[in-house]
């Protein structure tokens, strides 16, 4: 998981979790379901999207690097 | 709890359902593709990534939570803990004389009077319920997890004493029958205050005798 590719999988699997917990919390609001949505699903949904923009800004960081060497 | 089919949306509760599964199957379609084809990370790519992993989860969260924080308003949730169910069954009860019942029956309070007389009517009210929710939660798990619920009577209350502008929410104290009663207007700005409790023995309470019997089964 250290290349950029695998963080993004990685992104990709917990969005699936957190979704996969949101619809469960709305097809079945069970107690359980509600509160694992309400907590584990946005700890999830969060890592996921902090992945990605840091995959992002990784990315965005190292192609300016490589501007500035060409130049 | 009720389940929704999407044949049967009719209210902006089964909406925010409908939007939350849609906008998850956007989200699921997007991370299937990429997990699938394992596209190389061009523009475009994080473009779509973006899409699926911060833009429709965010969307598919935001529906969820509030048809989420509705759910969490319901008795049936409240009576998710197992030392709530003779509080939730005494509001059931169609034959109950208690102010709680009296108010379950109302159709004002209906199935969400237990967080109509206990939250908090305040700016952040909302808020501060549920912090103080979490902290019932926590208070469960530690200490009655397994205690039966009839072993519970007298030893769960509130943390703090019932406030009577949750009851001046609905009865203002400002009508002109309110003073006629002469316990109320002998009272009044001790009840306005809030240093005599609506909810006392005495008064209109207690809100849930049957909990109120003491260890020597006395009420």
């Amino acid at each position: 998981m250290r290349t950029q590719e695998g963080r993004l999988r990685l992104a990709c699997w917990l969005t699936i979790a957190a979704l996969a917990l949101f619809v469960w919390s709305v097809l079945d609001p069970g107690v359980v379901a509600v509160m694992l949505a309400m907590s584990l699903g946005q700890v999830l949904g969060t890592a996921a999207t902090a992945l990605f923009f840091w995959v992002v800004w990784t990315d965005l960081r190292r192609a300016r690097v490589i501007d500035r060497e060409r130049r | 709890m009720e389940k929704v089919s999407i044949s049967t949306v009719k209210s902006i509760a089964d909406l925010l359902v409908v939007a939350t599964i849609l906008f998850a199957v956007i989200a699921f379609a997007i991370m299937l593709w990429y997990l699938a084809r394992r596209p190389p990370l061009t523009g475009v790519t994080k473009l779509v990534l973006l899409a699926g992993i911060f833009v429709f989860p965010l969307m598919s969260a935001m529906s969820g939570n509030v048809s989420g924080y509705d759910t969490t308003q319901k008795r049936e949730f409240c009576g998710g803990c197992h030392v709530m169910i003779p509080w939730t069954a005494d509001a059931e009860d169609p034959n109950s004389k208690s102010l709680a019942s009296m108010h379950a029956r109302n159709e004002l309070f209906g199935d969400r009077n237990c967080y109509r007389c206990h939250e908090d009517y305040a700016m952040f009210g909302a808020v501060t319920t549920k912090a103080t929710g979490m902290v019932h939660l926590l208070h469960y798990v530690k200490t009655y997890w397994s205690v039966p619920a009839e072993e519970t009577f007298g030893r769960i209350h509130i943390y703090n004493p019932y406030p009577n502008h949750n009851c001046m929410h609905c009865h203002s104290t400002e009508l002109d029958g309110f003073e006629e009663l002469a316990d109320h207007k002998g009272a009044i700005e001790s009840i306005r205050s809030g240093k005599e409790s609506c909810v006392s023995s005495g008064c209109h309470g207690p809100a849930h005798p049957f909990s109120k019997v003491t260890k020597e089964g006395a009420e």
